[in-house]
C-alpha cells in the first residue's frame, strides 16, 4: 500500500496544475489544457508509487471534467464531442503511468544486477590475490616444519637454522597480510574514528619503535620541527599509516639509503611527505597505487598491494589526502595533508591548568 | 641425581600460572619458559586459573582475555580482591580497548597475539623486576639507563654525565614511569598519578609533558629509545632493550 502523503500529493499536482489551467482557459484549446494535466501524471509515475500515478490519472481527469469542460464547475459536458476528449485523456494518462512506472522498476533491477556484478568482481580479485598471497607463506611454512620433523637427524645446523627462519619470517608475513586485510574490512565498513590531539613526532616515534625489527640497519630520518601544533587525529590509526609508508620505503629501496619523514605546517593543514632513494613509480602509476590490489613497483617484491589502500582509506576518513610522485633525483614521495582540526590547541610548552 | 648447584636454582626459579585454553599456544609457552628455567602451571579455564593462583601462589600470570568460560577481565578483578601476583595478559592486536580494561582492573601489562620473539620473556622479566625497582625507588637509589641516570634521593637526572633540569611535573612523570619500568601505564594511570584524579580526562597534558620530557632524554625525540607510545593505550619507559 502506498502510504498517505503518497496520495495527498498526487492531489496537490492536480490542484497545481487546475491552478495553472484556470487562467489559461479562455485562451487555450481544451486539448492544450489536457496536456498540462498528463504533465502532471507523469510528474507522479515518475516519483511516486504505481496505484497512486493511476490515482492521479483519474484524479486529472475529473478535475479537467470539472474545471475546463463546459459546463463550468458541474461534471456535466456540454457537448458530447468532450466524452471523446475525456476518454482519451484518461486512456493516455493511465498508459503514461504504467509506462513510467515499469521502467522505473526496470532501472531499479537493472543498477541491483550492475551492483551484483561488481561485487562479484571484486570478490573473484579479492578471492584471487588472498588465496594466492595467503598460500604462498603458508606452503613455505609447512614444508619447512615438515621437512625438519621427517629429516632432522640428516639436516645440519645451518640447514635447520634456515628453515627455522623461513618458518619465523613467513609466519610474520602472513600475520601481516592478515592484519591488512582485516583493516581494509573495517575501514571500508566504516570506521569510527577516535580522535584526539596528538604531537606528530609522538605517533612516527610510536611506529618506529614498534617496527625497529623491520628497519634494523636502515637509516631512517624523522624531521618534524618541535613547533609544530597538534593535530587531532586517530593515533593507532595514524600510528598505522606511517607503519605502512616506511615498511614501503624500506620494501623498495636499497639497504644503504635512507628514508625521510617530513613534516610541515601548510595554512590549516600538516603535510608529511615519506621520500626515498629508491626506483621510483613506473610512469602512469602514480595514481593507481592506492587502488586496493595494485602492486606498483615490482612483481619481485612481495605484498598484495593493501597497504597504500589502507593509508588512503584512513587519511580520507581524517578529511585529508594522499598523493604519490617521483621525485626529480630519482626515488619517490608519498605526500599526504591533514587538517589540524577545528581549532589549532595552544598547548605547546603549556603547563597545564584548566583544559579547553 | 641432581647437583647441589641445581637444587640452588630449583629453589629460585620463579613459578609462572599459565592460564589459556588453546592446547597449541600453551605448548609453545611451555616449551619456551621451561627452557628459561621457569617453574610453570597451566589453567585451561578462568575458574581454574583462579583456584589455582590461591592454591600455588605463583610469581606470575600469565592470562588469556578469551577464556571460555569467564570474561578475562572478571577473572582479574576476581584476583584482585586477595592478591598483588603480577598479572600479564595475552590478547589479541587491535584489541585496545580490552587490553586498557585489562590495565584498569589491575592486569601488569600486555603481550599482542602473536608474540613477537622475545616479547614474552621480556615482559615477564619487567613485571618480576617489579620489586626489586620499588625497592631502589624507596631506598633513594640511582637508576641508570642507557647514557641517563636518575638519583631518585637527590631528584637529580644526568644525561651523558650533565645534568638535566626538569620541571617538577616532567619529574613526576619520569618517576611514575620508572615505577613501572618495562611496563605499560595508560594515560589514565598517569594522568591520576601526576595531575591528580581532577584531570584525568586531559591527556594533552600528558602529550605535551611526554614530549618536554623526550626533547630533554632522548637522543632523537621522533625515534625514542627508552620512552616509548602505546598508541591507544598509554607509554612505557623501555630501561633495556627487548630480546628481537
Amino acid at each position: 500500500m502506498a502510504a498517505l502523503w503518497q496520495y495527498g500529493a498526487a492531489l496537490v499536482v492536480v490542484g497545481v496544475c487546475t491552478l495553472i489551467a484556470l487562467p489559461l482557459r479562455p485562451h487555450l484549446a481544451a486539448a492544450n489544457l489536457v496536456m498540462l494535466y498528463l504533465i502532471g501524471v507523469v510528474a507522479v509515475a515518475a516519483k511516486l508509487q504505481r496505484q497512486v500515478a493511476l490515482f492521479t490519472s483519474v484524479l486529472s481527469v475529473a478535475a479537467f471534467d470539472f474545471f475546463c469542460v463546459p459546463h463550468y464547475f458541474s461534471f456535466a459536458v456540454a457537448d458530447s464531442e468532450y466524452l471523446i476528449t475525456l476518454a482519451a485523456m484518461l486512456a493516455v494518462a493511465l498508459l503514461i503511468s504504467g509506462m513510467t512506472s515499469r521502467i522505473r522498476v526496470q532501472e531499479a533491477a537493472a543498477a541491483e544486477r550492475e551492483a551484483r556484478v561488481q561485487a562479484e568482481g571484486m570478490r573473484t580479485s579479492l578471492l584471487s590475490a588472498v588465496s594466492h598471497d595467503l598460500r604462498t607463506p603458508l606452503s613455505s611454512i609447512t614444508g619447512a616444519a615438515g621437512t625438519l620433523r621427517s629429516h632432522w637427524e640428516k639436516l645440519d645446523v645451518t640447514t635447520r637454522n634456515e628453515l627455522l627462519g623461513s618458518i619465523t619470517d613467513e609466519s610474520d608475513r602472513l600475520n601481516r597480510l592478515l592484519n591488512n586485510l582485516l583493516e581494509v574490512t573495517r575501514l571500508e565498513s566504516g570506521v569510527q574514528l577516535r580522535k584526539d590531539w596528538f604531537p606528530l613526532e609522538e605517533i612516527v616515534g610510536a611506529a618506529l619503535h614498534h617496527m625497529k625489527r623491520h628497519i634494523a640497519g636502515r637509516k631512517i630520518i624523522a624531521d618534524i620541527p618541535s613547533d609544530l601544533p597538534m593535530v587531532a587525529i586517530d593515533d593507532v590509526l595514524m600510528e598505522q599509516v606511517f607503519v605502512n609508508l616506511i615498511e614501503n620505503a624500506v620494501k623498495y629501496t636499497p639497504e644503504t639509503t635512507p628514508v625521510e619523514i617530513l613534516a610541515r605546517r601548510n595554512n590549516g593543514a600538516v603535510e608529511v611527505e615519506v621520500l626515498d632513494s629508491g626506483p621510483g613509480f613506473a610512469a602512469g602509476h602514480e595514481h593507481r597505487v592506492f587502488d586496493k590490489f595494485f602492486r606498483g613497483r615490482s612483481n619481485e617484491v612481495r605484498g598484495a598491494g593493501l597497504g597504500l589502500a589502507i593509508c588512503r582509506a584512513i587519511i580520507e576518513a581524517h578529511g585529508g589526502s594522499i598523493y604519490a610522485e617521483n621525485r626529480k633525483d630519482g626515488g619517490a614521495i608519498i605526500r599526504f595533508q591533514i587538517p589540524f582540526g577545528d581549532s589549532v590547541l595552544k598547548h605547546n610548552g603549556g603547563t597545564g591548568g584548566n583544559g579547553e | 641425581m641432581v647437583s647441589e648447584g641445581r637444587k640452588a636454582a630449583l629453589a629460585t626459579r620463579p613459578e609462572i600460572l599459565l592460564v589459556e585454553d588453546d592446547s597449541q599456544i600453551r605448548r609453545f609457552i611451555k616449551a619456551m619458559l621451561t627452557a628459561e628455567d621457569y617453574r610453570l602451571h597451566e589453567a585451561i579455564t578462568g575458574e581454574e586459573g583462579i583456584a589455582q593462583a590461591s592454591s600455588r601462589n605463583p610469581d606470575l600470570i600469565l592470562l588469556d582475555l578469551g577464556l571460555p568460560d569467564r570474561d578475562g577481565i572478571d577473572v582479574i578483578r576476581e584476583i584482585r580482591q586477595w592478591s598483588h601476583i603480577p598479572i600479564l595478559v595475552l590478547s589479541a592486536r587491535g584489541q585496545e580497548q580490552d587490553k586498557i580494561k585489562a590495565l584498569d582492573a589491575g592486569a601488569d601489562d600486555y603481550v599482542s597475539k602473536p608474540f613477537a620473539p622475545g616479547e614474552v620473556s621480556a615482559r615477564i622479566r619487567a613485571s618480576l623486576r617489579r620489586a626489586a625497582v620499588l625497592d631502589k625507588n624507596e631506598a633513594g637509589e640511582t637508576v641508570e639507563f642507557g647514557n641517563i641516570s636518575v638519583n631518585l634521593a637527590a631528584r637529580r637526572v644526568l644525561v651523558g654525565g650533565s645534568e638535566v633540569h626538569l620541571t617538577p611535573n616532567e619529574y613526576k612523570l619520569l618517576q611514575v614511569l620508572l615505577h613501572h619500568a618495562g611496563r605499560v601505564v595508560t594515560q589514565r594511570q598517569l594522568l591520576k598519578q601526576v595531575w591528580g584524579p581532577e584531570h584525568v580526562n586531559e591527556p594533552q597534558y600528558l602529550r605535551v609533558f611526554m614530549g618536554q620530557l623526550r626533547r630533554k632524554l632522548e637522543a632523537d625525540p621522533a625515534h625514542p629509545t627508552y620512552l616509548i607510545t602505546e598508541p591507544g593505550i598509554g607509554y612505557r619507559l623501555l630501561l633495556e632493550t627487548e630480546h628481537n
